[in-house]
Formats: C-alpha cells, structure tokens, sequence
C-alpha cells in the first residue's frame, strides 16, 4: 500500500496525465460548435399529431411539431433531405391563439426571438403550467419557460395576463422581480429616451400597465364578494406593486464599454446576457465572433478571445446590434441613407412604428437604415415602377390606388431600354373599374382621361389588375428573385406608398406574422395571375381560367428547397405539379445506367404535368406508349439553386381536371410535346450542360470569357481593369475552363445572384442605368460596410473584400466586384477588360451564348 | 476535447497564452470564441501568467468556521514581501472538500488539510525553492467513521462479484427488481429511485448509451464521496460497470473535480486493476460484453455537479445547465441515453445486486428505508464521515457517534448550504400546513410534550421523505454550528459561495445571487438600520421565491434559501448588526 501511496502521490500533481488526446480529424469534424442538430425527441409524426392546451383558459390546438426553419422561415432539412422537427413550444401556441387580438401574445419575451432557438435564459416567459398527471390535473411547482417548453396534451398554461387572479399573481409576482432584477442591474437612467429600442424598458413599462390593469380586476372582485363594504386600497396595491419603485440596489460591478469598432457601440453594463447576439453571430451569420465570458456574475459578452471588438475579428455586419434588446450594442452612425435619393421622405423608426407590418423590425434595424424607407406620392397617371426595370425595392400600398400593366416585353438592354420604354409604357394604359371586375384582362385599346385634362393611351400592352390598400404590397418578387420587374405600376388615383428596400423585406420575412401578410399578399394577385397563365389553361375561356386560378391558389403551396436538394425522382410515385417561384431546376434522366441532364427550369415554368396526367386513368394509354409509366415521374428535377416552387397536390389538380375537361386536351398535348421533346434531348443531351449547370453559367449573363485560341496570357485585361478602378482590380485572369475557353474571375451579372441575398443594408444591388432600366451589372454602393457577406454568398469568388484607406479617415472594409465599367462606358459598349484586349480574344456574353459557340465550334471541328 | 486541449497548452505554459489559443482554433477549425468561452469559465484554467507560487484557501461553512480569514490574513502578513512583488498570490477558494479538516488550502495545486498559516508560509517558502513536499493525502488520513460499512460487501478490495455473476447470465430485469425492492435513492440530492433511471437508460432508443459517475462532489460540508473513491474505488467502478452492462452502455465516466487529485490517480489505479481482473473494458469475465471505463477530471466548479452542466463540460462547452425537457437518460452525452449517477448511488448497486434489494430496504430504521452516508462537519467533536441506517435520529449520529458540539447547539444545515438553516428548536409555525399528519407519530408527540410549540432538531430522523414531509430537504453534507456562531456572518458565507458559484446563465440566479450578498454585507457592514431591514425582508422573501420559482437548475432555486433562513429563524444575530442610527440608508442608495 505504501508504495501505492508514492505512487499516487506523484500522479495527482497532475489530474489530466494519462488522458489520451483522441485523434485529430475526430476531434471536430464532428461539427464545428459540438452542437446537435436534434434537441429532443419530436419525430416527423408529430408534424400531424394535433395537441390542444388552454392559454388563460383558451383553447389552441397546434400541431406537436413543425419543421424545423432557418432565420428567414426556410425550412431546413438533414443530410438525407428529411424535414428537421422542431417542437411547439407554450410560445408559439400562444402567439398562435393571440394572433387576432391588439395584445398580441401575452408572454413576454427578452431573450427569445422567433427566428432564433430558444435559449430560455431571461425567464421572463416564465408560465405556470398545470396538466393531466396519473389521472388528475397537477399544478407543476416550478414556473417554466414558455420559449422553451413544449405543448403537451391536457396543459393548461396561466400567464401574466390570467383572468384567475391568483394565479395570475403566482406568474407576475416572480416575472415582475426578474425585471426588477434585470432592471436594477442594465437600465441606465435615461431608459426612458431609448424606447422603442430598449424592449427590457418597454417591459417594465407593460409591466406597470399590468399591474394598474390587475388593480381593478382585483377591485372589481373585491366588489363583487363583499358589495358595498370600503376596498382595501392598499392590499391591493401591494399585491400588484409597480416595477418603477425600483426595490433592488444598482449594479455593483462596471462591466464598462467598448467603443473600438467603427460600426457598433458596446456599453456591457446594459447587457442583459440574453444570447441574441450570441446566437445572431454564430447561427444566423455563420460569423462566429460572440461569446459568454467568465462566469456567474461577471459573465459578460466577449469578442473572440475577450478582444475589443474592433480589433476582433468582427466584421461589422450589425446583426448582434439589431437583435440586442437594450442599448448594449448600438450603431454607431446611419448607414444606408445613400438609399433614399434627395428630396425623397424617409420615415424615422419612430414613424414606422405605427404600422403594423412593421412591428416586428427591430426598431434599431430601421433607425440604422436611415434611407430604406421613404413615403412616395403620386397623382394619377404617375408612374411608380416600370416593367423591365431592375429594382431592388417593394411599396407597401398606405392609400389610394394603382393599375399594374405587362406588357410583355422585357427591357433586357437590348432595344426596347431607354426614354422609349419608358413612353411606351408610360402610355400603355388602360383604365378600368375594380367594382365591375370584368375587364380583368381583357386586352383594349383606348385613351384614358386622368385629372389634369392628361391622359394615357395604351397600346397593345394588357390592363391585368389594380391594387389598393387591401393588397398590402407589391413589386416585392423584385427583392426576390431579383428579376426586372414584371410590370408597369400607374397610379389611378393620388396615392401613398412606402417604398422599401429589400433588407427591410428581409427583415419582414424574420417574421412569420409579417411572412404570412406577405404570403397572403401574394396569393390573393401575383400567385392567382401566374396560375391563370398556366399553358394548360390556354384552351379555357377569360372567365374559366380566372375560375381554375382562383380554384388552385388557396390551396397551392409555397415550397423551398435547398440547393442540391432533389424535387423528386425518375420513378418516384407522381402527386404534385409544380411551378418555379424562385430558382432554378434541373431535370435529368437515368437512361441505362447513366444519369443525363437534359434541361433547366427557370421562374415561371412549371413542371411535373406527365406524371400527373399518366396518373389520370383514362389519359394515360396514348402517352404510355410515348414510354410514360403510370403515375411515375419520367424524369428527376433537382434544386440548382435556392427553389422556391409552388405546388399543387395532384388531388387538387384532378378535382380541377373534373371542373374543366377542356383543360385535359391542352394537357395530355402538352405532356406528349415534352415526352418527345424529352426523348428528344436525352438522346442527344449536350455532354457540356452537365457542366454548364453545376458551374451556374445557366445564370451567368456577363461572363468575360477568353478564347484561348487566341488569348496570349499577355494580361492587358487585368491591367485595364486595374487602370479603371483606382488600381483595384475586379477580375483574376483565372477561373473554370470551358472546352477551349476560359471563364475568368469576373462577375456574371447572374440572372439570380446568390450575392444579392441577405445584404443588410442593401447596399449590393441593379440599378437602372440612366436611359437603360434594364441595365444588368451588379452595383456596390459606397455605404457598403464592409460585412463580407455578399462576397461569402458569391460561390464563384467574384466578389473581393479590400480595405480602403483614406487620408483623414479611419480604414474601411469594402467590397468591390465588377460593374461592367458602368461610368465609364455606354450600355452597349464594352467595358475595359474587353476593350483592352490586343488579340480579340476577351468577350462579355451569357452562359447561354458560350454554350451556343461551344457547342457550334465543336460541330465545326467535326 | 477542447478542455482536454487547453490542459495541454496550460501544462506547458502554466497558462493559456492567447497565441497558443489562436493556434489551436487555427489548427481545430474552432472559433476563438468557443475557446474563451471555456478557457474563462472554469476555475482550473488561467488566462494570465499566474505568479510563481498560488495558493488557495478555502472559504466556505467548516473551513469559515475555523477562521479561514484569519489564516488567509495571517498568510497574507507571513508572505508580505513575496506578495508585494508578485511572485506569491494568495486568494479564497470554494470549498476544496476537506471539511473534516479545516482549514484547506491549496499550494501551486497541492492540497493541504488543517494546516496553519504558518504551515502555509512554510509550504509557499518550500514551493518558491522549488521544493514543495507532496500533499496531504486524504487516503493517509484516519477519519472519523463508524466503520465496518455496509456498503462494502468485500472483505479486502473487490473482487467484482456482481459483475461476474451478470456477465455469466446476464438477467436486467433481476436486476432492475433488486434495485426496486432495495428503493435506493439518487444520493445526489433529487432522490430519484435508481431503478427508475437505470431502467429508463435500459429502455430509451439509441445506438449508443453513456454511464457517467458524477465525483463533482463539491457541495460545502460534502465529503463522502471522496472517502468511497478513496477507500472503496471497486464499489463506484463496479456500480459503473453493472449500470453499463445492464444498460448496454457504450462508455462510461466518472467525472471527479480536479481538487481529487489523489481519488482522479486511485480510481485510474482502480480501472487498470479491473482490467486486469477482467472486470471491465472488452469481454468482461470471459462474456462477449464490453465496457470501457475511464476518469474524466473536470476543470472545476461546484455547477459542473448539476448534471447537465456536468454533460456540458465534457461536450466541451461551459458548464451551464441545460433547460429540461429534454432529460439526459434520453438526450444526454453527444444527445444519447446518457445515465448520470452520483457516487454512492453507483456504490451501493454491488452489495443490492449480491445481497438483495430486500437487505439493503431492510437496513433502515424507525419506518425508513435503506441507509446512506454522511459527512458532518462544523461545530463536531468527531467530524467525518458516517453510514447510517435511514431514519436514525440526528441525535444519535451527533452525540453517540460524533462526540457531541464543543458547545450547545445553536443551528444546523441539513443539506450543506442549499437546505438553509435550522435552528436547535424549529417553531412549528415554520412548518408546512399539516405537517402533524404526515410526520411520524412520536415525533409529533415529542413536540407535544415539550409545549406544542418547538420541534427540537435532535429529533429529526435523516430521511430523505421524513425531511420532506416536514418541507425541509436533506443532503449529504451536515454542518453544525455552535451557540458561539453568529448565523447572520455564516448565512453570508453561503450566500457568497453560491454566488460565486452561479454559472451566470439565467438571470434570477446571475443577479439574485448578487443581490443577496449584497443585502448581506450591507448588513454584516453595519449599514442597515431597522427601517431599512424592513425594507429589504419583503425584498428577500420576494427573490427567494422567485429564484426557487425560476430558476434553472437547483442552484439558483436555492442560492438565496441560507440568507432566507438566517432572517427567519435567527433575528437576534441579524438585529445585532443593525446600526443604532435611525437615518439609515434608504433602499437603492447606492444608485
């Protein structure tokens, strides 16, 4: 034993010897923040398990789960393209039962948001939760946090607003010391000037109004038990005190500020260490910079290695600025002012407050971007947007009217751009009255007669629809999927509109009460007008194609797929027609096998018809022998990109084919013309679309490609490049070989650009060109701040972070890409790097085009 | 292995210098963030240079009971000049597990029992010369007990009996009968039926199961754990192994606090041994099972022994508690069926599997079940460590076991800090409504028979349910405190460790703890007056309750319950510290 004791003795000077340090790759491979994926047990059953609770005594039913989504609503899904269950929480079910009342949800919330997993550290969501145990129902003894508890069958829930007064009082008495707490320790004394922003503020103050509201509950039921003896004031006071009788001593520890980022302003004392910047850096921006420091009491936020967060490696996004409750990180100046051009109206945060749709903005986002919002009016016959137009914003309808026109042409710089696009479609008017509703497209010619003794003439363009108030927005699918705008605005009568850019519909879409506005909105016009110009409705009547669309949009879905993420397979059992929303799709087919790509789809095609209509019983025996199986699906359609699609469920589509048998014959033709075209194309698939998908040159608008044939590496083109913009070059002579040419590093204008989304201040954006709307280049406006994020998103590396540096001014981060030498040059001439080029080797073109030439070269070869 | 990791780079420089840091999130792909969020949460790792020579002392309840402030002042003027240049730094520690032997300090991470301050000196001038003498070892240290112990089937060290009769016809259900026949408790404090648990692990889905023994023990005036890992380690190991057998566990651990050093090298010692018996890691006693076992040491503090913060830990991230649901026996470890027990628990499944659930139920007393080990410490003749039938009185175990208190008993905390204080006599009215029916006949006939108003605590039964029915909760760690004590000083000392303990994740506990103490040294500070004290009652009560409310994890639920009680049951130690001056200081003055 004694020996045993050295022997131990030795050892315990340190505790850690004999552990073996595990090999390297396993060490975190497994993921980066060790964190897992499934937090608890929902299965994908429950997304149909319907579980009803009582909230204050009323019911919601919800369903047990739902899938799991990102920060914008998408929905996320696992390595094998399953849905990722999420349960419901008390929250949500609340937020759900409350939808409709001016209250809103009555749980408070600080450290949770929607968009972000609970992380239930604030406790002010805290509920009192009762349910069904061993045959009878059982108060739990603790409160729970709503954020983060799931419904359960038979729950009853009584939160800060119960109308059973003590139990109302069990849940108020101890959220109300939280917010003391938490107002003892972070709310600086002049709280009061920095509402809305400060929502630890706002709370104390709801907390007051409750606790007046609770009085006279208490009063009133004092009344009633004991009619006409004295009330006892003072009781009732002390059962609901208010939070402004601030009980608890102050902070005793200065956490201090930090003032070294160029964008943001840490003051720490305000922190409440709710994690929302935590989780905004890390889940929502993938940037990894914010942490908890230290522990207990001390705990604070830190910055990578605890470093000043100018120093850190930050890259001022501003998204733990926009999801910090209290004045803990704040923006340092407006960005985003550039937007609103002179003379415009921007609304204050404080202004947009007092709409609706707004209110689930951060105040803070909207204060930061100080020109995303402006209010336009415009007298009848104005002109709000132009079809053909790139835009990166939207206009929420506050009052009057508008008529919205397509004229089917689109300005694509090529000859219909200019003063006379403009007129044409300026006078491509029509009026007509919503009341009647029965011009709805109908094509006319006439002259419209306006206030103001003007008036516009339409000519051969389409009258499609008008828009008021009640349609909540348009010119939003712009933001979207960042094509020119599909059609010409007018306004008919004097209107109000608030025009926003498309991070601020970013923003909107955090929000699934705002998503669903937005969603709405776009089911009630844009969604019903598509499905009316569905091919297969072509051999009905106006009135019956208005009837199949207005059939079809309420039940049609809004689906999203990631990127890679197949729609369906070759073979697959065939249910649903779809029609791209957003994206692109490719379809492919196994023949023998080999899997051959034979076509992409873009926004507004549809696709999945021959399965659907093989599935018809009585259509299907012409078209099998066209080498159809029954109800199978003939092909594989794929994600290339983010999709989003609209779906229509094959019972749908059927009841819809009983409705309208004309519908059948376009149909079953239009399924044949595919087959063939199919077979067609399978049989002869260009080996190089393969790789014209998977490169995104399908998109690609701009490529600088050089002839290899021809190019001698002499590097001129990089040269003119640099020359032009200030020594700061925009291409790399370097990139994918397409047979014999070179896809250098330079933007491609793509038609859906990946950089585009998510910019915070929309600072990367089209614009139209003066005398050319439909101006194609990709712009960086200076107010970029520098977060980088368009150049991660950009998956071809065309866009470069450079620091600038000014004499005077502190460095700035940018970005920088290629505008196609925008101010240098005309529209159609050609930017530096093709025009400097001494051997007419470098060209500007599509994708399309390259593989047009590719393809010509390679038959001539032959 | 981030924590792993950081032990590393910590070894080799003695600290974790943020270019090694910077380093390491290169080589591992982690954001930096990630690494300071553990490199500055727990105790063991340091972010800067530390001086030549640190020491601990150790602050809370027995070591504060026998002048760990003294010592540390005495030190603090021993070491003077080395201090003022830096080279010594000297500071409090929480509870370093050696109540039995107050006051406990640390020397560059070398523990000492009961030394002087001039013993320390001496030790610090020893560590500056690079000669520091090895620790004080708890294995060579004969504390007081009442053995031979039940829990201990084995005449010498096991022999893994239970492991061998299972691997030879593995029988769960048997098994899982035994341990609820026997109806032993979770020995952490929950109290949860083990056979629950392990049947649950046994049950839940998953490719994968973890067993972890949770040696975290570092609950002031809590030491029992280290005597079982010290003198029994075959108990703990052979408990781990039948959980893992029975559960078809994958792994397991046992996660022990880095201040067992000494227990971290016996049970390593311990786990080769059974190796090499064939008792545990691959095809154990000849069978076609395996399950491997190892010691993971934690990087400190007294959070890591909730459970789930213990499971963050060796997920690498900050010890913070996790909100339940989900519970660890579905989603524990890496998300799997991870079964988290606490030392004892594990040790008392040999002798329930060998002797029966029956014999174990049968060992209690006066109506209880089952027995279990204590540590008493404080105001004891004979503090230690004693196994006592459930349901002996606290009379018994003080004065026919422990020798009795040097002088009368004034207070008495059932549960180490987290149960608060009780007074000699408990009026009845703290009571819960109907206590009378609940609590055993003779008891309320004693409080009868002394005048219906008192309950002496003598009388108070160790159970775990007794404790209950009385709304009082019962730990393994039972401190006394003599008629010399003045409650108001002690209940700050728990307040402060609480705080200092707090993990900072939710609010109540983050900022409720420091409230507390606040509120405490204002009053230890002289600086309340009667008025002001009125104030700051309600105010107490209030965030007593509604940390117990909100609270994650049962630490903030009962941070404030020592301060509580100190204001409940013992207002003439709390009036003393009030000031004459009726001016007083307001509420929020200090804004």
């Amino acid at each position: 034993m004694s020996q045993g004791v050295s022997a131990i003795a030795r050892d315990i000077d340190d505790p850690y010897d004999g552990l073996v340090l595990p090999e390297e790759d396993g060490l975190f491979a497994r993921d980066i923040d060790g964190q897992l994926v499934r937090m608890d047990k929902v299965t994908a059953a429950d997304f149909d398990k319907q579980i009803t609770i009582t909230i204050d005594g009323r019911a919601v039913t919800v369903p047990k789960a739902v899938p799991l989504t990102d920060s914008q609503g998408k929905i996320l899904r696992d390595s094998e393209g399953r849905l990722i269950p999420r349960a419901t929480t008390i929250f949500d079910a609340a937020t759900k039962a409350y939808a409709d009342e001016p209250d809103g949800n009555p749980i408070p919330i600080l450290c949770h948001q929607e968009h972000l997993e609970p992380a239930g550290v604030c406790r002010v969501c805290c509920v009192e939760i009762a349910k069904v145990k061993r045959g009878s129902m059982q108060r739990e003894r603790k409160l729970l946090p709503a954020c983060h508890h799931r419904v359960e069958e038979t729950m009853e829930v009584q939160t800060i607003r119960s109308p059973d007064l003590a139990a109302r009082r069990r849940v108020d008495a101890n959220v109300r010391t939280l917010v003391n707490l938490l107002a003892a320790d972070h709310l600086p004394a002049d709280w009061h000037d920095h509402l809305p922003s400060n929502e630890l503020g706002r709370l104390t103050k709801r907390l007051d109004a409750l606790a007046v509201e609770a009085r006279d509950l208490e009063r009133q039921a004092e009344e009633a038990a004991h009619s006409g003896q004295p009330i006892d004031e003072a009781g009732i006071e002390a059962k609901w005190p208010l939070t402004g009788n601030q009980p608890f001593a102050a902070r005793g520890l200065e956490r201090g500020q930090d003032h070294s980022s160029p964008r943001i302003d840490v003051d720490h004392d305000q922190c409440i260490l709710c994690d929302r910047c935590v989780r905004a850096c890390t889940d929502v921006k993938q940037n990894f910079v914010i942490g908890r420091s230290d522990k207990g009491y001390a705990t604070h936020v830190a910055f990578d290695l605890d470093d000043p967060m100018g120093t850190s490696s930050c890259v001022s996004c501003g998204e733990c600025m926009i999801s910090c409750p209290t004045g803990a990180l704040v923006f340092k100046g407006i960005v985003a002012e550039a937007l609103a051009t002179e003379g415009e109206e921007r609304l204050t945060a404080d202004e947009l407050a007092t709409y609706p749709i707004f209110a689930s903005v951060p105040p803070k986002f909207l204060a930061w971007n100080g020109g995303a919002v402006t209010r336009r009016r415009f007298a009848p016959g104005d002109v709000i947007c132009r079809e053909g137009e790139y835009a990166s914003t939207a206009f929420l309808i506050v009052r009057g009217r508008v008529g919205v026109s397509i004229g089917g042409e689109r300005a694509d710089g090529r000859g219909s751009g200019g003063l006379k696009a403009f007129v044409r479609t300026a006078t491509r008017w029509l009026q007509g009255g919503r009341a009647g509703g029965a011009s709805t497209g109908v094509e006319r010619r006439s002259t419209v007669h306006i206030d103001g003794g003007r008036s516009l003439v339409l000519e051969g363009g389409r009258w499609v629809d008008e828009m008021t108030s009640e349609d909540v927005i348009f010119g939003e699918m712009s933001c979207l999927n960042h094509y020119p705008r599909s059609a010409t605005v007018v306004a008919l009568e004097p209107t109000e509109l608030l025009e926003i850019h498309k991070n601020v519909l970013h923003m909107l879409q955090r929000n699934e009460a705002s998503r669903r506005i937005l969603d709405e909105a776009y089911r009630g016009r844009s969604l019903a007008r598509e499905l009316r110009q569905l091919s297969m409705f072509q051999g009905l009547s106006e009135a019956d194609r208005s009837r199949c669309a207005e059939m079809l949009r309420d039940r049609a879905e809004i689906v999203r797929v990631d990127r890679g993420q197949p729609i369906f397979h070759q073979g697959d059992v065939a249910d649903d027609f779809f029609k791209v929303r957003l994206g692109f799709v490719k379809v492919s087919q196994r023949l023998g096998d080999q899997d051959r790509t034979i076509d992409y789809l873009g926004p507004g095609r549809s696709f999945g018809e021959i399965g659907l209509v093989t599935a018809l019983v009585d259509f299907g025996e012409s078209l099998s022998a066209a080498g159809a199986s029954r109800a199978r699906r003939t092909a594989t359609c794929t994600a290339l990109d983010d999709v989003e699609l609209v779906r229509i469920r094959g019972g749908d589509f059927r009841a819809l084919i009983r409705e309208f048998p004309a519908a059948r014959d376009h149909l079953v033709a239009e399924a044949q013309r595919l087959l063939d075209r199919d077979r067609d194309r399978s049989s002869q698939a260009d080996k190089n679309l393969e790789g014209f998908l998977e490169n995104g040159l399908y998109s690609a608008q701009k490529l600088l490609v050089l002839d290899l044939e021809s190019c001698t590496r002499c590097d001129e083109c990089t040269r003119a490049c640099s020359d032009t913009h200030d020594g700061i070059t925009r291409l790399i002579r370097e990139g994918l070989r397409f047979e014999n040419f070179l896809v250098a590093s330079s933007c491609r204008s793509c038609l859906d650009p990946y950089c585009l989304v998510g910019c915070p201040v929309d600072a990367i954006h089209r614009k139209p060109r003066e005398n050319h709307p439909g101006a194609v280049e990709i712009v960086i406006e200076n107010h970029c701040i520098g977060c980088g994020l368009c150049s991660t998103n950009c998956p071809y590396g065309n866009i470069s972070m450079h620091t600038e540096s000014r004499s005077g001014e502190a460095d700035r981060r940018l970005a920088t890409t290629c505008d196609l030498c925008r101010d240098l040059v005309g529209p159609n001439d050609d930017p530096s790097c093709v025009y400097a080029c001494p051997h007419d080797a470098a060209f500007r073109m599509s994708g399309q085009d390259l593989l047009k030439i590719v393809a010509t070269r390679r038959g001539a070869q032959a | 292995m981030i924590v792993q990791e950081l032990h590393h780079i910590q070894k080799r420089h003695r600290y974790l210098p943020a270019d090694e840091l910077r380093r390491l999130a290169e080589r591992t792909g982690t954001p930096l963030y990630r690494l300071q969020e553990v490199a500055s949460f727990f105790p063991h790792f340091h972010l800067e240079p530390p001086p030549a020579v640190e020491v601990l002392v150790c602050h809370d309840m027995a070591c504060h009971l026998r002048g760990c402030a003294g010592a540390k002042a005495a030190f603090e003027h021993g070491m003077a000049a080395e201090i003022a240049t830096g080279k010594v730094a000297v500071r409090y520690a929480s509870c370093l597990g050696r109540c039995d032997r107050p006051v406990a300090a640390s020397v560059n991470d070398r523990f000492f029992a009961a030394r002087s301050a001039d013993e320390l000196v001496s030790l610090t001038r020893d560590a500056l010369a690079d000669r520091l003498p090895a620790a004080d070892l708890d294995s060579s240290y004969a504390f007081h007990a009442n053995r031979p112990w039940r829990i201990d089937p084995y005449d010498a060290a096991g022999t893994y009996d239970a492991v061998r009769n299972f691997a030879a016809g593995p029988d769960r259900q048997r098994v899982i009968d035994e341990l609820k026949a026997s109806d032993l408790r979770g020995m952490g404090g929950a109290g949860v039926p083990a056979h629950q648990k392990w049947n649950d692990v046994w049950k839940a889905k998953g490719d994968e199961k973890y067993i972890v023994c949770n040696a975290d023990e570092s609950e002031p005036g809590t030491f029992k754990d280290r005597e079982l890992l010290t003198r029994h380690p075959w108990l703990v190991l052979e408990g781990v192994i039948l959980a893992g057998l029975l559960t078809g566990a994958t792994r397991g651990w046992i996660y022990i606090r880095h201040e067992y050093a000494e227990q971290i090298a016996i049970m390593n010692a311990e786990i080769r041994r059974a190796e090499s018996l064939g008792a545990c890691g691959s095809r154990i006693a000849g069978s076609t099972m395996s399950f491997p076992v190892e010691v993971f040491p934690s990087p400190g503090g007294y959070i890591c022994g909730e459970q789930s913060a213990l499971i963050e830990a060796m997920e690498d991230r900050r010890a913070q508690p996790r909100n339940k649901p989900p519970q660890l026996e579905t989603n524990g470890l890496y998300d799997k069926p991870t079964l988290v027990s606490n030392v004892e628990t594990f040790a008392w499944a040999p002798a329930i599997v060998l002797r029966g659930g029956q014999w174990y139920a049968d060992s209690g007393v006066n109506g209880c079940k089952g027995s279990r080990i204590f540590s008493i410490s404080g105001d004891v003749i004979r503090p230690g460590v004693y196994e006592l039938p459930n349901g002996t009185t606290l009379r018994e175990l003080l004065h026919d076991l422990c020798g009795g208190t040097p002088r009368p008993l004034k207070a008495f905390a059932p549960s180490g800090p987290s149960g608060g204080f009780l007074p000699a006599q408990v009026p009845v009215t703290a009571l819960p409504r109907g206590w009378e029916k609940r609590a055993p006949a003779d008891l309320v006939e004693k409080v009868k028979a002394s005048g219906g108003t008192h309950l002496d605590i003598l009388d108070l039964q160790l159970d775990l349910q007794r404790f209950r029915d009385l709304g009082l909760a019962i730990g393994a760690g039972l401190v006394v405190y003599d008629d010399s004590r003045d409650m108001a000083a002690e209940a700050v000392n728990c307040s402060q460790f609480f705080r200092d303990e707090s993990c900072g994740k939710c609010v109540p506990c983050r900022i409720g703890s420091q409230k507390i103490v606040e509120i405490g040294e204002e009053l230890l500070a002289n600086r309340l007056n009667t008025a002001a004290l009125a104030v700051r009652e309600p105010l107490v009560n209030e965030l007593t309750r509604a940390m117990e409310m909100t609270s994650i994890c049962g630490l903030g639920m009962v941070a404030a319950k020592p301060f509580q009680s100190a204001i409940q049951f013992f207002r003439d130690d709390v009036s003393r510290h009030l000031n004459g001056n009726s001016a007083g200081h307001a509420k929020g003055d200090s804004r």
